[in-house]
């Protein structure tokens, strides 16, 4: 087939090889073709074998140039062609022929990573925690959805690539998106969500899913922007929010604020680093500490926290008063972000 | 019935569904082809289609694979009053003993292609099984049109069964065998060996065969214009074999075994086809109609195979375990 498309690309100069190629891929993507003939489609067009090895994933298919499964299961030699499924991960897919690689070893190799990446994405099973997972939005939607019959919810955690047994983590992100993690051991990384705002729900099993989503929407709410004018962390787990989920819960969009958190809005209109300098004061061990998150001098915090004292009334240096002004602070995310509506609940918006 | 006015609609004949969808890496490979595999086919293009066939030609080397075949070009006579016809024989080195052996015609649509073409799978039959290739070399349509390439097929079967000895070839197990053309000729030649009291044969092997000129099947409508050798492309094989009889009421059945009226007492057959192809239901048909005649007959019908789907894309799935079942119907015919 190599050299079939090597003719045809002579035969056809304006649709060369890499034309074919990836309309080979493509055709096997629109289909959606599972891993083995995305494989083959590399060995052929390759013209050598090639290899797909995914460990964390179980995944290990060696095709000849003719097409023919490979029974056996070898290393590959580091020497060959090889290129990532995910971008940044391990050499997943493997020409076994030395480099260096020509313009259709070149184009196989990536539109083949393409091809399979899409499949992974699709059909991913039994994946450890901190992968990017698959944002089906409709198998989402009902994982998510405690109203859904178990076996729903159960079959659509299964084309997440969850099983029975796995554990989970719902994520709700900044504008309604709902995500779906794996998860394995208690601790969870930061997902991998760009820039946006995210609360990031424990770690549960399949069926519990729509509690983590609860969770995750309540951190979510507990979240800012990073500025100045909104200083707080963009990730917040639900896992470390404590008693704090208590308090979340008694804001609601028809909760008056808090005199302190007016205070907070008429001291923040005093100076622009006042509101990232209390956040820094009330989330850092100390006030050396806080300097440095502020690349400000000490004695210039001092001068500031003197200020803020002034126009907030109350210590922050004490116990009592950083509690307070870590309090006020929380209070003014969760107004800032408003419990979300009932509709919203039941139906939310996927990504 | 009541009194109200009816509209009648007559359901046209000929209504049948889309096309079958085409096997996932079937249709890759198409779209890889594009336009090379479903140019249409016409009378004028017959000597530009001939030249590209030709440079796809199998060379010697090839054919003895690093000398495990011995290759000879034999001239043998032809049909009373033509030309003599020419064979390749491929016979394994390894093995002096009489074998089995396939005598094959080469697809082609009656129009192309000559007596290499096809042939490395049959050789990998050859060293699977330890059995000899004859490739005949028949004249094409329309230079000659029926009945010279069933004729000269006929003939070359009948001097490879009476020297079977001197081929080192064991008479008891001659198969017949051809894809496309080369099926429907390796089925007329089968029905002629029967009505002649010809060479007894162990087998047919009928590959995605060529045997109606009628050419309006419900596959034959459905597949025009789709994938390859559609309708149009085989209605200018048959016109070019057949002339002006073609599709008529006295079309042999050795030009066309479809017309067969018996079917009965035929050596056990093999007939493959895809489902995505002009000449399913003719040879489906025909493996059915075996059977209804008391014979034996073997039919794989391969979802999404367009014609010749093996051939073309021997790498995907379906075409390697199309071609395992070749194998192991020949092994089991053979009991090699």
């Amino acid at each position: 087939m190599r050299e079939l498309v090597a003719k045809l690309a002579a035969l056809d100069p304006d649709a060369g090889a890499a034309v074919k190629v990836i309309a080979y891929f493509d055709r096997l993507i629109e289909g959606q073709a599972g891993l083995e003939p995305i494989v083959r489609g590399a060995a052929v067009l390759a013209g050598c074998p090639a290899r797909l090895i995914d460990d964390e994933r179980r995944v290990h298919i060696e095709i000849e140039a003719d097409g023919r499964r490979r029974d056996a299961v070898t290393r590959p030699d580091p020497a060959w062609l090889s290129a990532p499924v995910v971008p940044g991960g391990p050499q997943a897919l493997w020409l076994e022929r030395p480099g260096p690689a020509g313009p259709i070893d070149a184009m196989v190799l990536e539109r083949a990573t393409a091809a399979a990446r899409v499949v992974l994405a699709r059909t991913r099973r039994g994946v450890a925690a901190g992968c990017v997972t698959p944002h089906d939005p409709a198998s989402v939607e009902v994982v998510l959805d405690a109203t859904v019959p178990a076996d729903l919810r159960l079959n659509a955690a299964r084309r997440l690539g969850l099983d029975r047994t796995a554990r989970a983590r719902a994520v709700a992100l900044e504008g309604g998106l709902a995500r779906v993690e794996a998860a394995s051991g208690s601790q969870a990384p930061d997902p991998d969500v760009g820039r946006r705002r995210a609360g990031v729900g424990p770690a549960v099993a399949v069926l519990e899913l729509p509690s983590s989503w609860a969770a995750a929407r309540t951190a979510l709410r507990l979240t800012a922007d990073g500025t100045a004018s909104d200083p707080g962390p963009r990730i917040v787990h639900a896992d470390h929010l404590g008693g704090l989920a208590v308090l979340a819960a008694a804001v609601v969009a028809a909760t008056e604020p808090a005199p302190d958190v007016r205070a907070l809005e008429r001291v923040g209109a005093d100076a622009p680093w006042m509101l990232a300098t209390l956040d820094a004061i009330a989330s850092s061990p100390s006030l050396r500490a806080a300097a440095g998150v502020l690349s400000v001098h000490h004695s210039t915090l001092q001068d500031r926290i003197a200020r803020a004292e002034h126009l907030l009334g109350w210590s922050i240096r004490e116990p009592q008063g950083r509690l307070r002004l870590q309090l006020a602070l929380v209070l003014r995310r969760l107004h800032r972000n408003r419990p979300l509506e009932a509709e919203w609940d039941r139906r939310p918006p996927w990504t | 019935m009541t009194g109200e006015p009816m509209t009648t609609t007559t359901p046209a004949p000929s209504a049948v569904g889309p096309p079958p969808p085409f096997d996932l890496e079937l249709a890759a490979v198409l779209d890889v082809l594009g336009d090379q595999m479903s140019l249409p086919v016409t009378v004028d293009m017959i000597p530009a289609m001939r030249a590209s066939f030709a440079q796809w030609r199998t060379s010697d080397e090839d054919l003895s694979r690093g000398g495990a075949f011995e290759v000879q070009d034999l001239s043998v006579p032809g049909p009373p009053g033509a030309p003599a016809v020419s064979l390749l024989v491929c016979r394994p080195t390894a093995t002096s003993a009489p074998m089995a052996a396939i005598y094959y015609m080469h697809a082609g649509g009656m129009i192309l292609g000559d007596n290499r073409l096809g042939l490395p799978e049959a050789l990998d039959w050859a060293q699977e099984l330890n059995l000899a290739i004859v490739s005949v070399e028949y004249r094409l349509a329309p230079e000659h049109p029926h009945p010279a390439p069933v004729e000269d097929c006929y003939a070359g079967l009948v001097w490879t069964a009476t020297h079977a000895g001197d081929l080192g070839v064991d008479p008891d197990r001659i198969i017949v065998a051809g894809g496309s053309a080369g099926g429907g000729l390796a089925a007329a030649v089968a029905l002629l060996a029967r009505d002649r009291g010809g060479p007894p044969l162990a087998g047919q092997m009928l590959m995605c065969p060529m045997i109606d000129d009628r050419n309006d099947s419900p596959s034959s409508r459905q597949m025009a214009g789709q994938g390859v050798w559609d309708r149009n492309a085989n209605s200018t094989g048959w016109s070019a074999l057949l002339g002006a009889g073609c599709g008529g009421p006295d079309v042999s059945p050795y030009a066309a075994p479809a017309r067969a009226a018996d079917l009965s007492g035929l050596p056990t057959a093999f007939v493959d086809v895809g489902s995505a192809e002009t000449f399913r239901d003719e040879d489906v048909t025909y493996a059915t109609r075996i059977w209804q005649a008391g014979g034996r007959a073997e039919l794989h019908v391969w979802p999404g195979g367009f014609h010749g789907f093996d051939r073309t894309a021997p790498q995907a799935a379906i075409s390697r375990d199309a071609k395992a079942a070749r194998v192991r119907w020949l092994r089991r015919v053979l009991q090699a």
